[in-house]
C-alpha cells in the first residue's frame, strides 16, 4: 500500500475506533472535551522541574486506554510524525539552562530536567487528543464544540476539513499512481513537475469541494451543520464519570501522589 | 407527495459570454415523465440538468419548477422539490456514514429526529439497501455508493428526481438493480446518460441533445431506434440492437 493509501486507511480506521461500542466511547462527548482540556491545562500547568508530579497525570492517560481497550502501541505508531517534533521542543533546554542539580549520585543541568518536562507535557497533551478523537467521532465532537459555544462557521470548517483530507489525499493518490506508472524508473516525483502536479492537485481539488458544496446546498444545507440528529442528553453515569476525573486531576495536582505512595511504602519497610 | 411539471423556455446559459453551453433550450416535462437526456459528450446534458437545480444561475430565459421561477431567492424552495443525483458518488457522499448521510436532508428541513429516521428507513428499502445503514461510505463500493447516493435524495421525498449518469461504474447486476429501482419511482425523472439501453427501459420519452440545443424530443422506442437520426448527433443505436451472439 502506498503512504497516501495507508494515511487514507488510518483517517478511516480512526473513524471505525471512534465508532465502535464500547461504554467509554458512549460517554457524553462534551464530558471528554471538558476532560481533555482540563487535563491538558492542568498538564501545561505544572512548573518546569515537577517531573514526579507530571509522571502522576499520566494515570488519566494509562486509565483511559484501559478503559477504551485501546491499543498504546498503535497509537504510539500513529503519532509517530507528532510526538517526536513535540519532543524536540524541549531540547535546546540543556544548553541554556545549566543551572547544577543533583540526582541521588548524579550531577546533572537542571536545563536536562526541564528538557524532560516539556517532552511530557507535549507528549501527554497528543496523547490526550488521540484518547479523546479515538473514543469520540468528529461529529460528535463538533457537538460537543458547539454546546460550549465555539461558533458554528468555525466548527463546520473543522468538520469539512477533516472530511476533505480524505477526498484530497484521494487526489494526490490518483495523480502520483498515473505519475508512477508513465514514470517506472523514477524514485518520487521529478522536480519539474512539482508545479504542473500541484497546479492540477488544486484545482481538482477546487472542483470536488465545490461538487461537495454543491451536493450540500442541494440538501437543504444553509450554513448550519446537523452533526448529529438528536441531542445527546447527559447522563448521571456521564456527571459521575467527569466528577471522579476532575477529582483524580484535582488531587494529582495538588499533591505530589507518587512521592506520597512512595514515603508509605517505603515507611512501611523501614 | 405533489404533482408539478418543469418548464423550461428559451434558456440559453455560458460560462463566458459569447461561448453558449445552452442554446434556446425549451422543453415542458410534465408530472410522472420519465425523461431520458442523451447526447455525446459534452453537448450540455450536465448543466442543463445543473441549470434546474439552480446549480448554475445566471441563464437567459425563464426556468419553472411547477409554480416556481428559479432564481436566487427560491433555491431553498425548489431543492425542497427536486433530488439531483450527482455523476460522481464521491462528491454527493461526504459523512460517514450511509445513516448519517441519508439522514442529512431531512435534517436540514428541521424535521424531528423521530422523523429522521422513518424516513432514511424508508429511503433505504426502497433502493433495498437495509443493510447497508450504518456501513462507512469509505467501505462501499462504487454501486453500493451510487445506491445510497439515491437513497440520500429519497429522504427528502422530492416530486422530481433529476440523475446525471447514473448507471456509470455500476456493475451488470447493480444497473439491473438500479433500472428496477428507477421504474418504481412515480415522481418525474429526467436522466441524463449514455447509457441508451438503460434508457429505453427506464425512460418513456427521449431528448437529443447536440451542441447545447435540442435536435429531437420524442417517444424513446422511436428516437432510440433511429439510427440515423442517433448517428447524425454523435450516438450510436443501443446495444440490444446489434446482440448477435455466436459461439
Amino acid at each position: 500500500m502506498s503512504k497516501i493509501s495507508n494515511a487514507i486507511y488510518e483517517i478511516h480506521h480512526m473513524d471505525m475506533i471512534a465508532g465502535r461500542d464500547q461504554w467509554v466511547n458512549k460517554i457524553h462527548p462534551l464530558v471528554k472535551l471538558i476532560l481533555t482540556i482540563i487535563y491538558i491545562a492542568t498538564v501545561v500547568s505544572f512548573q518546569k522541574y515537577d517531573v514526579i508530579g507530571l509522571l502522576g497525570m499520566s494515570i488519566y492517560l494509562i486509565a483511559g486506554f484501559i478503559l477504551a481497550e485501546l491499543s498504546f502501541k498503535e497509537c504510539l505508531w500513529r503519532l509517530r510524525v507528532v510526538l517526536p517534533l513535540v519532543c524536540m521542543v524541549g531540547l535546546a533546554n540543556p544548553f541554556f539552562d545549566k543551572v547544577p542539580v543533583q540526582l541521588g549520585f548524579i550531577h546533572i543541568n537542571a536545563g536536562v530536567i526541564s528538557m524532560f518536562t516539556l517532552m511530557m507535557k507535549g507528549a501527554f497533551a497528543v496523547v490526550a487528543s488521540y484518547l479523546l478523537i479515538a473514543t469520540t467521532s468528529i461529529e460528535k465532537i463538533c457537538y460537543a464544540l458547539r454546546l460550549i459555544h465555539v461558533p458554528k462557521i468555525l466548527v463546520t470548517q473543522i468538520l469539512l476539513t477533516y472530511r476533505y483530507i480524505t477526498v484530497l489525499l484521494g487526489e494526490v493518490n490518483r495523480i502520483t499512481q498515473a505519475y508512477s506508472l508513465r514514470a517506472p524508473k523514477q524514485k518520487g516525483i521529478h522536480f519539474k513537475v512539482w508545479g504542473s502536479l500541484t497546479g492540477q492537485l488544486l484545482l481538482r481539488s477546487i472542483d470536488r469541494a465545490n461538487e461537495v458544496f454543491e451536493s450540500m446546498t442541494l440538501r437543504g444545507y444553509q450554513g448550519e451543520f446537523y452533526y448529529i440528529g438528536e441531542t445527546i442528553h447527559m447522563r448521571w453515569q456521564d456527571i459521575l464519570y467527569l466528577a471522579i476525573w476532575l477529582g483524580i486531576i484535582f488531587l494529582f495536582r495538588i499533591i505530589p501522589v507518587i512521592i506520597v505512595i512512595g514515603n508509605l511504602v517505603g515507611g512501611m519497610f523501614i | 407527495m405533489s404533482r408539478i411539471c418543469i418548464d423550461v423556455e428559451n434558456v440559453t446559459f455560458g460560462y463566458e459570454k459569447g461561448r453558449e453551453i445552452l442554446k434556446n433550450i425549451s422543453l415542458h416535462a410534465g408530472e410522472q415523465d420519465s425523461i431520458g437526456l442523451v447526447g455525446a459528450n459534452g453537448v450540455g446534458k450536465s448543466t442543463l440538468l445543473k441549470l434546474l437545480v439552480g446549480l448554475n444561475l445566471g441563464f437567459t430565459g425563464r426556468i419553472q419548477i411547477g409554480e416556481i421561477p428559479v432564481e436566487k431567492e427560491t433555491l431553498p424552495q425548489i431543492r425542497e422539490k427536486i433530488g439531483y443525483v450527482f455523476q460522481d458518488s464521491d462528491s454527493q457522499l461526504f459523512m460517514s456514514t450511509a445513516f448519517e448521510d441519508i439522514a442529512f436532508a431531512p435534517r436540514n428541513y428541521g424535521l424531528p429526529e423521530d422523523e429522521v429516521k422513518r424516513r432514511v428507513n424508508r429511503a433505504l428499502e426502497l433502493v433495498g439497501i437495509s443493510h447497508l445503514r450504518d456501513k462507512q461510505i469509505f467501505k462501499m463500493s462504487g454501486g453500493e455508493k451510487k445506491l445510497v447516493s439515491i437513497a440520500t435524495i429519497l429522504s427528502m421525498t422530492p416530486d422530481i428526481i433529476l440523475m446525471d449518469e447514473p448507471s456509470i461504474t455500476l456493475d451488470p447486476r447493480n444497473r439491473r438493480n438500479l433500472i428496477r429501482i428507477l421504474n418504481s419511482f412515480k415522481q418525474l425523472k429526467i436522466i441524463a446518460s449514455h447509457d441508451l439501453d438503460m434508457i429505453l427501459d427506464t425512460c418513456e420519452r427521449t431528448i437529443i441533445m447536440s451542441n447545447g440545443e435540442i435536435v429531437c424530443d420524442g417517444a424513446t422506442k422511436e428516437v432510440l431506434l433511429d439510427k440515423e437520426l442517433l448517428e447524425k448527433n454523435g450516438l450510436e443505436l443501443p446495444l440490444r440492437c446489434f446482440t448477435r451472439y455466436t459461439f
